[in-house]
């Protein structure tokens, strides 16, 4: 009789126990998803940035920056024009260069190709174009923005 | 065959589920104490996992972890608990830590063939205040800078090796970010390996050689571990779980302000260790360092050897002189922390009292 009212008073503290074990750990695992599900989006929140025009020359006519944590690539054509394209390669991420014998831009990892207006050759990995964005002209600067260039 | 005696025989765990099913508590007046070691188990099984989880953001160079941490705390969803957690969960670990030596030594459950649970202890309480302290410096802030500053500069009173140990400590000539690299190496790399290594031997070797019963103690029955006992300690684990996050949800841990390797500051005022090293720091303020350091060596050999000395206990005799000696040093810890804090109290509070005298001369309200 005892100790059957031992091992029914043993199974009840059983269940209490795995029970509250159970309410404890489902808070835990909501919180470690939470917390490690956090994802930084908007990087570092710049909108533009400036580049003297004496850093593109015959020579050297790219430079690539970094504008709100993405790779942007200016560019200044034969025709003494500056573009800049957003340089992240549409294939699979890497940063393109510039090519001015090509004539336009070559991605290394696959050999992906786009013109110097940034589309992407047929043929090659690339199955999107690269954004050209909006350069102002501000005498020895240019300001490079993030907003894609308006159509003329 | 049901499933658990399928996977007991597929993982070769025949012998270690004979040892836990036929493992028992003994009854004693003293056998509350056990808990103690279960306890500091699961706050060590927190701070692995609250440490991985803190790794996922935390950024180690001295330009970003004071900022890496900041992010945590304020944008990284429930941030701010998990630091939280973790900065108390190592309070907690290592008050459950001295409870359980000085406990164990009150006890001489150390005894033969205990020692070896003894001596894999110690090394784990060095290694958990080897965490303590290289943990400290990792927030990068104003405190956290000065009282690595002092705890690496300690070693160099000890002759000929000295300098040598403060700048392997450093990786530089002064504390900067060759230092911080090198406590988050130590903190996240090789303490954890080696503790966890440790913590199961420590764990198995309670299998095998299971609780110590105290020299003279009357046992007045005992409770199968498995699953009587653990259904006890669980339910002491969920108690201890639930204090923890409580005090850590009313009491978040602070982040003090950044220290700026190129705008070097003055340390503020009260700069102290955590209340581990707060004995060590207050004795070091009142003998010579090197007193401290050889004086501190001899008393951690005198008690990492106690098993080979204390020889009644050896022999299941009562030894009160080893007794008055684990008596001694806790009133010597406690007297020591004590006053410790005392002293940074009473820095803080004339600092503060320097700061009201001086603003009214700087044309600043005295508030």
């Amino acid at each position: 009789m005892q100790n059957d009212q031992n091992i029914k008073r043993r199974g009840i503290l059983k269940g209490l126990v795995t029970g509250a074990a159970a309410v404890v750990t489902a808070p835990i695992i909501y919180i470690a998803a939470r917390f490690l599900g956090y994802v930084r989006i908007g990087g570092s929140g710049q909108t533009s940035a400036t580049i003297a025009f004496s850093e593109l020359t015959p020579e050297s006519p790219s430079k690539l920056i970094q504008i709100n944590d993405e790779p942007v690539i200016v560019v200044r054509e034969k025709n003494n024009e500056i573009r800049a394209f957003t340089a992240t390669c549409t294939h699979l991420g890497c940063t393109v260069s510039y090519k001015p014998e090509q004539p336009g831009f070559y991605c290394k990892c696959h050999q992906g190709k786009y013109d110097d207006n940034g589309i992407n050759i047929p043929g090659t990995r690339p199955k999107s174009p690269l954004t050209e964005l909006t350069v102002i002209d501000k005498g020895t600067e240019l300001e490079i923005q993030m907003t894609p260039k308006a159509k003329s | 065959m049901d499933w658990k005696e399928y996977l007991i025989d597929s993982l070769h765990l025949r012998h270690t589920a004979e040892a836990v099913a036929a493992k028992t508590v003994p009854h004693h007046r003293s056998s509350i104490w056990y808990y103690f070691g279960g306890l500091a188990l699961m706050f060590f099984t927190i701070q692995i996992v609250t440490g991985v989880m803190l790794l996922f953001y935390y950024e180690p160079t001295a330009e970003l972890a004071h900022k890496s941490i900041e992010r945590i705390m304020t944008q990284v969803p429930f941030g701010w608990l998990i630091r939280s957690v973790h900065s108390w969960s190592a309070n907690a670990l290592m008050a459950m830590i001295f409870i359980h030596m000085f406990s164990a030594f009150l006890m001489k459950s150390y005894r033969t063939p205990r020692y070896v649970m003894w001596l894999t202890g110690i090394i784990l309480l060095l290694l958990m205040m080897g965490f303590g302290f290289t943990g400290y410096l990792l927030p990068w802030d104003q405190t956290a800078y000065f009282a690595t500053k002092i705890g690496t500069e300690v070693p160099r009173a000890l002759p000929w090796v000295g300098d040598l140990i403060s700048s392997l400590m450093k990786g530089a000539k002064d504390v900067n970010g060759a230092t911080l690299t090198r406590m988050f190496a130590l903190h996240v790399g090789v303490l954890p390996v080696i503790s966890i290594l440790l913590v199961v031997v420590h764990v198995v070797l309670i299998l095998l050689l299971g609780s110590g019963i105290p020299p003279g103690a009357k046992v007045t029955g005992s409770t199968k571990y498995f699953p009587d006992y653990l259904m006890k300690e669980t339910m002491l684990w969920l108690v201890g779980f639930g204090l923890l996050i409580a005090i850590a949800v009313l009491y978040p841990w602070e982040l003090g302000k950044a220290y700026d390797l190129a705008n070097p500051t003055e340390p503020p005022a009260g700069v102290h260790p955590e209340w581990y090293f707060m004995f060590l720091f207050q004795t070091l303020k009142i003998i010579p360092e090197w007193v401290a350091i050889i004086g501190f060596g001899i008393l951690l050999l005198f008690w990492t050897f106690v098993p080979f000395l204390d020889r009644k206990a050896r022999r299941g005799e009562k030894s009160p002189i080893f007794t008055y000696i684990g008596i001694a040093a806790i009133l010597y810890l406690c007297v020591m922390t004590t006053w410790a804090y005392v002293a940074v109290g009473d820095e803080r509070t004339a600092a503060s009292k320097e700061q009201l005298h001086q603003a009214p001369q700087g044309g600043q309200n005295a508030k």
